[in-house]
């Protein structure tokens, strides 16, 4: 009876220190994204946390600091093409791989999928020694293409994975109903992957905005995340973490709004 | 008789054998179709680099113009036996693992917890995991620089506590990468572990418990030698994003601790030798590919049930 209680003590306690342990990681994992938020509300220039007094000057000087403004609108330029050009072959690409059986099909899925597991580095580099070939330079183009190297294999990893559980049978009723396979592919094929080709849209819109490793061979220096990492080297001051708050909630609002779209096609199909 | 035997046998197999022809070319077309946007991209983007990265690392560096056509192994040679380039190579190496083995051993209780003990507290979590992923790099590397400077957060703590005359050098150092990097893979580690949990059958542990092992064997000799394969896959998916890293390097670490991806920049853009920079590009690919092998491999051998998995 006893021993039975020590061991029930035993193990709340056990669990207390699990809880404890989880809330350390938790601190960790925030700790610096929460510190680059307050920071950018300081009243002076120095990297002092916590800040001093509270102001909005780094967001002002922020907006007022051409490079970032420029950087940001490239950078969202890059990542609408990267993601609407990597939704569009990842798609397809997964349905060719699902679908079909083929001659070939397995060495093309590992191919498709194999720029995830190279370093980018290899890949950014090898891009750089290539982009004479095709008469391409260092810039926008350049950018787009190779974030998309990485963007297509994310898009159809993602929609393979909504395809895991997609009945081909309604495809079929479709077609045996008189649909062509064009109405089948837009009524039935799209609508029951939606879900999967947002997350990736979502997923590779965010990774082009943030990448480094690729842009650097590739641009300018002229993207956001080169723009700010300049600065960071140069004068580290507050008006990055104005930059990084917006940034934040830039990532929140637009995985705010695709929850939503998400959420309203769900209860269609419950509707319907 | 004879003429329309043999007309027809001209004519029949003529019609068999055309009839399958188109049906298996209007099968066999629809895939490759579908495939040919992604392969326009890859192909001129991806494969053709990697393999003119192959080409060009044979070739020789040449100070007054870009590159030289050559067929020499000299850029491997420089490579692995200079101590610059090894030292490099060697410090990718270790922090990789050493970056694995922490995230792992942190992050599994952290998966374990997500998905078996949670409960109400799952979707929160969940979303803390995801944070890293979905806020900038730059942001977390700022965050990192103010909480580890030399008048940073962890240091003035140190400094008004008594605990340290001096500020403790963690920020430019070997500490800020290794601090940045753990914060930016744990995700990498904590998701395929947590997948691999939540697979798991709880029969299995309902079983193991029935038949009188504790909870403390059950999670040794049942839940964790099944959640294995999670365990290697976040460990490969860690070492081989912590080789490619040159944003933590460059703005959290020095110079006196050279890694490999900054090296390969630096070869690349700054010196503009391009031929030795592929060189050091495709040793450190190799040396990816040949860790994810030989780990695959060792895990096939020594864990055969994961096979079944």
């Amino acid at each position: 009876m006893s021993s039975a209680r020590a061991r029930r003590h035993g193990s709340r306690l056990g669990g207390l220190a699990f809880g404890a342990y989880v809330a350390a990681v938790s601190v960790f994992l925030l700790a610096p994204i929460a510190v680059a938020v307050v920071l950018s509300f300081s009243s002076v220039s120095q990297l002092r946390f916590p800040p001093p007094g509270l102001s909005l000057q780094w967001y002002v000087k922020a907006a007022s600091t051409p490079e970032f403004v420029s950087g940001f609108a490239i950078s969202v330029g890059i990542a609408a093409c990267v993601a609407a050009v990597s939704v569009v072959a990842g798609t397809l690409a997964a349905i060719a791989i699902n679908h079909y059986r083929f001659r070939g099909r397995t060495a093309v899925q590992t191919f498709v999928m194999l720029p995830l597991v190279l370093p980018t580095v290899v890949i950014g580099l090898g891009l750089l020694q290539t982009l004479g070939w095709y008469r391409i330079r260092t810039g926008f183009l350049a950018a787009v293409l190779g974030h998309c190297v990485i963007g297509i294999p994310y898009v159809t990893y993602l929609v393979l994975a909504s395809l895991a559980s997609y009945d081909l049978t309604l495809e079929q009723a479709s077609l045996n109903l008189g649909a062509s396979r064009l109405e089948t592919f837009r009524r039935i094929t799209l609508p029951l992957l939606a879900p999967g080709i947002m997350a990736g849209a979502i997923f590779v819109f965010l990774l082009s905005f943030d990448n480094v490793a690729l842009s650097l061979f590739l641009t300018r220096g002229d993207t956001l995340p080169l723009r700010l990492m300049q600065h960071i080297q140069y004068y580290a001051d507050p008006s990055v973490a104005a930059v990084s708050s917006v940034l934040i909630l830039f990532s929140l609002a637009v995985l705010f709004v695709v929850g939503r779209l998400l959420r309203q096609r769900e209860d269609i199909r419950l509707v319907a | 008789m004879i003429s329309t035997a043999g007309v027809a046998d001209i004519g029949v197999p003529g019609v068999a054998r055309s009839r399958p022809l188109l049906a298996r070319v209007r099968q066999g077309l629809p895939p490759w179709l579908l495939l040919l946007p992604a392969l326009t991209v890859l192909i001129p983007f991806f494969l053709l680099p990697l393999a003119s990265l192959l080409r060009n690392s044979f070739n020789r560096d040449d100070p007054t113009a870009l590159m030289v056509a050559d067929f020499t192994w000299r850029n491997y040679v420089r490579v692995l036996t200079d101590t610059l380039y090894l030292t490099s190579f060697g410090n990718s190496l270790a922090m990789a693992a050493a970056i694995a083995a922490t995230t792992l051993v942190l992050g599994y209780p952290f998966a374990y917890f997500l998905v078996q003990r949670a409960g109400p507290w799952g979707p929160v979590l969940r979303w803390l995991v995801y944070t890293p992923l979905i806020v900038s790099v730059i942001v977390r590397v700022f965050g990192w620089i103010v909480i580890t400077a030399d008048s940073g957060l962890i240091n003035t703590t140190l400094l008004a506590l008594r605990l340290v005359d001096e500020p403790f050098k963690i920020l430019f150092n070997v500490g800020g990468v290794f601090i940045g990097m753990c914060h930016r893979y744990f995700p990498l580690a904590v998701l395929p572990i947590a997948s691999a949990i939540a697979k798991i059958d709880p029969a299995l542990l309902a079983a193991s418990f029935g038949l009188g092992a504790g909870p403390t064997r059950t999670f040794l000799q049942v839940a964790l030698p099944l959640s294995l394969p999670g365990v290697v896959a976040g460990g490969q998916l860690v070492f081989a994003a912590v080789l490619s890293d040159f944003v933590m390097p460059l703005l959290l670490g020095s110079t006196r601790f050279r890694m490999i991806a900054p090296a390969i920049f630096e070869e690349a853009i700054g010196n503009v030798s391009w031929a030795s920079a592929a060189a050091m590009a495709i040793v450190m690919l190799v040396m990816t590919a040949l860790l994810l092998l030989v780990t695959s491999w060792t895990f096939r051998r020594l864990a055969p049930w994961a096979r079944t998995l």
